[in-house]
Formats: C-alpha cells, sequence, structure tokens
C-alpha cells in the first residue's frame, strides 16, 4: 500500500459567530487515491476541503500533508498550495486573468518559472483539458464546461500532486460531467490525488475508491463505495440515494437470486450478476466481437481512415482528451465518450466489434479492464492493438477463460 | 440589458490575428493625419478607406458599425451647423439677424470650414472606431506593459477588465429577477428595484473581490501578475497594407494642401 499524503487528526472549526461546521474529524488518505465527500449541502465538504491547502486554519486538532504538520507562515502555505491544487466550485471566481493563456500561467509565473517554462506549463494544460488554441480567448466568451477546464487547467500547470475539486460536475450538461469525470481519471491514471466534493451519487460511485459520507461536521461513514452507500441507513441520514445500480443489486438478492459477492459498479457488472442471477451464460453469439485499440499518440494520424473504411459498422469510443481532440481533428464521430472500455466490452459480448482510440498511458488499462472481465466472465474477448504501420494486427491477451459463478 | 458589447465584437474581428502594433500605427497614424490635413479630401478618404476595412476586412457587422457612427455623426453634425452659422466671411450666400447682437449667415468660408471640420471628424472617428474594433482590450495590455506602464498599474487594470464582465453578468442576473417578478413597473416601483439592485450587486461584487483574493492565494500569488500572451507575428502583407495606406493618405494630404470644397 501507497504512502500516506493527506492526514487530518482531530480537527474542528467554527466559523466566526456560527456554528460548529467540522466537530472532530479524522482521516488519511493514501498517495494516488481517488476519494469522494460525499454529505448534504452544509455537511462541512467546502470548509473541510478548504483545510486541506491551508486556506482554513482548523482551530484544534491538526493536519499533516506528506507526514509533516501542515504550518501556516507564508512560505510553507506557497509550498503546500503548489503541491496541492484547488479548484473551485464556481470557475468564474477562480479564474482571475483576462485572457485563458494569463489565467493559466498565473501559477507557474507566481512560482517564478522562467517565461520559457511558465509557456511549456500553460501549453502542457491546455493541451491536456482540450483547450488548445483558446489562448487569447477572454474567460467571459467561454461556455461553462470550457470555463471549468480552464480553471482546472490553471491548477494543472502548477503540477500538483493532490488534487482538490468541489463539486467538479455542478452546473454541467450531462456530457461536461462526464468529459470532467474522464479527465479526473486520466489525472488519476497519471499518479495524482484526487479529492472531490460531490452530490451526484451516480457519478461518484463507479469512480471513487473510498468514499467519505459527512454529515453535519462529522464523519458518518468512510469506506469502498459499494459499502459507503449500500447501507440504506447511512444513506438516507446523508441526504442521499442509493446508486441505481447497488439498489438493483439488493433487489435481486432480496428476491432470493444466488448473485456474485462483488457488487456492480458498471452497467457491465450488472449484466454479469444479472447473467449469474439467472444462470444463463452471457453470450449467444458464437463468437465475441473484437476490440482494438488505436493509439493517438504513436500511430500515424492518415492511417485510420483506410481501417475505417475497411471496417464499417464498428463502433468508436475515444478515451481520453487527446484521443477525443484527434477523433474531433479527423471529423470521426464517437459512439462512446464515457465508460469506453465497459461499452465496447457489452458491444463484444453481443459479437460486435469496436475500435478505441486512447493515449498511450491508457492502452494498458484496456488491457487490464479486458483481462479482469475475462476473468470473472467465461467470455474472451480479443483485444488487438493496431500497429504504426497498420499492416500487422497483434493479437494480445492471451487469457484462459475461466467461469465466474 | 442584452446589447453586444463592443469588446466582445472586437475579440471575434477578422483581423484579430493582425499584429497589435500595425493596427495601433494605423489607427493613430490616421487620426494624426486627420489632424494636420489642411483640406477635407484627406479626412474623407481616411474615413472610407478604413470604413471599408472594419466592414470587409475586420468583417464587422455592418449595422453594427453605422449604429456605433451614428452618435458622433450627429454630434459633429449639430456642431457642424452651428461652425456654418456663426462662422463669417466675405461671400456672404445668405444672412438672419434675430437680434440685434447676434447674426446667422452662411458664407463660403464658413461652408468651406463646415465641409473641412465634419471631415476631419468621421476621419478621426473612423479611426477611433477601427481601434476599437479590432484590437480587444485583451492585446492593449501588452502594449501597455511594452510602453512602460508601471506594472501595477497594468495589473489592475487587467484585474478591473476580468472584473466588469462579472459584475456586469451579475447586473444582468438581478436585474431579470427583479423584472420577472415585476420590478420596475411602476415610477415609485422603479426607483425602489433600482435601488436594490445597486445594493445587491455592490454586495455580490465585494464578495467576489475576495473570492478573488483567496482564488489567488490558492494559486501561489506573490506579488506576479502573469506575463502577457503573444501578439500575432509582424506579417509581411499587413505590413505592407498598413505602409501603403499611411503613404497614399500623406501624399493626399500633402497634394491636397490648398483645395477647398467650394
Amino acid at each position: 500500500m501507497s504512502s500516506i499524503i493527506l492526514e487530518a487528526r482531530d480537527i474542528r472549526y467554527r466559523y466566526p459567530r456560527g456554528m460548529e461546521a467540522i466537530r472532530g474529524i479524522s482521516f488519511h488518505i493514501r498517495k494516488g487515491e481517488k476519494i469522494a465527500l460525499v454529505g448534504p449541502n452544509g455537511a462541512g465538504k467546502s470548509t473541510l476541503m478548504l483545510m486541506f491547502n491551508g486556506m482554513i486554519r482548523p482551530e484544534s486538532g491538526i493536519i499533516l500533508f506528506d507526514n509533516e504538520p501542515v504550518s501556516y507562515d507564508r512560505e510553507s502555505l506557497r509550498k503546500l498550495r503548489k503541491r496541492v491544487g484547488f479548484v473551485l466550485q464556481n470557475p468564474d471566481r477562480q479564474i482571475i486573468a483576462p485572457t485563458v493563456y494569463q489565467d493559466i500561467a498565473f501559477g507557474p509565473v507566481n512560482l517564478g518559472y522562467s517565461e520559457q517554462s511558465v509557456k511549456e506549463a500553460v501549453t502542457g494544460a491546455l493541451r491536456y483539458v482540450g483547450l488548445e488554441g483558446f489562448e487569447r480567448r477572454p474567460p467571459h466568451l467561454l461556455s461553462g464546461g470550457e470555463k471549468k477546464r480552464v480553471a482546472i487547467a490553471g491548477v494543472l500547470a502548477m503540477d500538483p500532486d493532490v488534487l482538490v475539486f468541489d463539486e467538479p460536475t455542478s452546473g454541467l450538461d450531462p456530457s461536461g460531467s462526464e468529459d470532467i469525470m474522464e479527465l479526473l481519471d486520466e489525472l488519476h491514471h497519471q499518479g495524482k490525488t484526487i479529492i472531490i466534493s460531490t452530490h451526484d451519487i451516480e457519478l461518484a460511485y463507479p469512480w471513487a475508491d473510498r468514499a467519505i459520507l459527512l454529515l453535519e461536521g462529522q464523519i458518518l461513514q468512510e469506506a469502498i463505495p459499494d459499502v459507503a452507500f449500500g447501507r440504506p441507513k447511512y444513506v438516507r441520514q446523508a441526504h442521499l440515494s442509493m446508486p441505481i445500480l447497488l439498489d438493483l443489486y439488493f433487489e435481486l438478492e432480496k428476491r432470493g437470486y444466488s448473485l456474485p459477492e462483488k457488487k456492480p459498479r458498471t452497467v457491465l457488472d450488472m449484466l454479469h450478476v444479472i447473467d449469474c442471477a439467472f444462470q444463463k451464460t452471457p453470450c449467444c453469439h458464437a463468437s465475441p466481437g473484437t476490440i482494438s485499440v488505436f493509439d493517438v499518440d504513436v500511430s500515424p494520424h492518415d492511417s485510420l481512415p483506410g481501417w475505417l473504411a475497411s471496417h464499417p459498422g464498428v463502433s468508436i469510443g475515444a478515451m481520453g482528451t487527446r484521443a477525443k481532440q484527434h477523433a474531433a481533428d479527423n471529423r470521426i464521430s464517437l459512439d462512446f465518450t464515457y465508460g469506453v472500455i465497459d461499452k465496447c466490452i457489452l458491444r463484444a459480448v453481443i459479437g460486435e466489434s469496436s475500435l478505441i482510440l486512447t493515449s498511450t498511458g491508457m492502452v494498458r488499462r484496456v488491457e487490464q479492464r479486458v483481462l479482469e472481465f475475462d476473468k470473472v466472465s467465461s467470455i474472451r474477448v480479443p483485444v488487438r492493438l493496431l500497429d504504426p504501420e497498420n499492416t500487422v494486427e497483434k493479437q494480445d491477451n492471451p487469457v484462459d477463460p475461466f467461469p465466474g459463478c | 440589458m442584452y446589447e453586444e458589447l463592443l469588446e466582445d465584437v472586437a475579440q471575434a474581428n477578422g483581423l484579430r490575428e493582425v499584429n497589435t502594433y500595425i493596427k495601433l500605427v494605423v489607427g493613430l497614424g490616421a487620426i494624426l493625419l486627420c489632424l494636420v490635413s489642411t483640406s477635407y479630401v484627406a479626412p474623407l478618404f481616411i474615413a472610407v478607406l478604413l470604413s471599408g476595412a472594419i466592414i470587409i476586412l475586420a468583417r464587422i457587422d455592418a449595422r453594427t458599425y453605422v449604429e456605433l457612427f451614428i452618435v458622433p455623426f450627429w454630434f459633429a453634425a449639430m456642431s457642424v451647423i452651428v461652425i456654418i452659422l456663426l462662422t463669417g466671411g466675405s461671400e456672404v450666400y445668405w444672412s438672419w439677424a434675430p437680434l440685434p447682437w447676434l447674426s446667422l449667415s452662411i458664407t463660403r468660408e464658413s461652408l468651406n470650414e463646415g465641409i473641412f471640420v465634419f471631415c476631419r471628424v468621421i476621419g478621426g472617428m473612423s479611426a477611433l472606431i477601427f481601434i476599437a474594433l479590432t484590437t480587444p482590450m485583451t492585446d492593449l495590455f501588452i502594449v501597455m506593459r511594452r510602453c512602460r506602464i508601471p506594472e501595477a498599474v497594468v495589473d489592475l487594470a487587467m484585474m478591473i477588465y476580468r472584473t466588469i464582465f462579472m459584475i456586469m453578468h451579475l447586473l444582468v442576473q438581478t436585474y431579470q429577477a427583479q423584472v420577472m417578478r415585476l420590478g420596475y413597473s411602476s415610477f415609485r416601483e422603479s426607483i425602489e428595484s433600482f435601488a436594490t439592485l445597486c445594493g445587491s450587486v455592490f454586495i455580490a461584487s465585494w464578495d467576489a473581490g475576495e473570492d478573488l483574493v483567496r482564488a489567488m492565494d490558492a494559486r501561489c500569488y506573490a506579488g506576479k501578475f502573469a506575463i502577457l500572451g503573444e501578439t500575432g507575428p509582424v506579417n509581411i502583407p499587413s505590413l505592407a497594407a498598413a505602409g501603403l495606406f499611411l503613404l497614399v493618405s500623406l501624399c493626399i494630404v500633402i497634394i491636397t494642401k490648398n483645395i477647398v470644397a467650394i
């Protein structure tokens, strides 16, 4: 298990002339974890999060970052804030400068980077959030989702280890929220620790490694999502609702079906549960479809149209900002933009082939996920990496099928 | 409350990518030429050419441009009528003395003077509007800093710029909320609504200001505002076009220095 990066020991905080907002909270967060802080309005989520980068100082108790107590002098705070990036709920309140470029450059400039490295940091951050070419735009002419991305890029430009998001998906349309959640996934994949606060259970449930339920300034529960969201009593107490997949799982269980131990977190998992419940082999097709993976970072960009022309009717999904950008540049219409691997596996199970556009770092993830699926189901879904030369299609994924339930 | 903002028009204009300095030199040069010209021809030429550039090259909607021009146009027209009536001259076309101490007349000289002043005004106006419509404020900040305007002033200007749009947004929202609940329905009501509007926007902008400080702190503010982006590169066609325009205008100024309208 990786080391602890952020820890709180019995912290308390009272707003001036107000009631106690944080009433004795202790927890720890490990490096590379994805944490969802969940709770009703006024539970103290935002207050707690503002303590992570020293914006609010607890009245009693201590916060440790990287096993060192946070000290509140100017210089230490600067160091802390460089390593803990904070994205506010309202991007309008976070964007300071008159142009996108200047806003993203704000952090790096104040950290004293040279002009060249500021430029690199800004370009990198913009590329990451998929806003290349927006440098000179003024923020007030951007859409809500774009503003959110600018705010995120402004924090990414400082290259923090921990990213704290207050309600990352509030005020965004469903597809915008999914894009942001995928961006968070991508960041997590790069080794960042990510903490979000949210009301959106359906988004947090499949995403988080661990959920912390807050109520009236105290931790109600701290556990993996299936446990945290799986107890009706706590869920009701925290003014939340149970994730629909979990609800369905419990209802099936109550009807006496024998279900696998692992709770479903995605539609794919749920289908497996249903297959087990009704003792049916999932594949009614002779052979499952193939998942092809196209790496937009290494493969030549002009090889894709030819492949697509020779494989009509293939569903296409893109994972990650660069892949989506690539699809937009090449006018490839995408069928899936979120939860892509699962969707493609679902296609494969019913005998359809699909293509995933992604970046180098994510290729392995496709293989891992498919492998996981192969293990629990008795199907073997072939994954192919489209070769840069696009002549040989390499066969991957040599797994022995083994039954799950 | 839904008027398009000059700044937003400028952000999307067709000459956005042209180097800011070239645009400024064209605009300021044109104003200077209008001022030194002794005949009406050069200012008129400048007005026509720059208006063409605004509508065709910068692709500004002609209606937007006309609407923008109409206010100074009427102002100039009225001033010019007064100039024509009050300026004396030898060749009198028409005169009238309603009061012993007031005599109005139209003379050859006064007409010439009037036409000259009028052309000068519209020439200068078109140059000014050219700058306003092709060079957004964000680009001017870069020029401001290059011109050695103190950093604190530029930083403040940039923050004010950003805040203006935020407050404007708040203002529109609050105003709409009031109208939806029948604010401004009577005179008395209007005054009350307006007072609440001012109050709530003041409080909201105060809040926004505090948030701004917090946002800057959270991103390691150490007294430095972001460096500026870059302006478009100086490219040969735009440089040549600007040079040609100023040169031709200057020639016209010299050639036509003795030409009068009538």
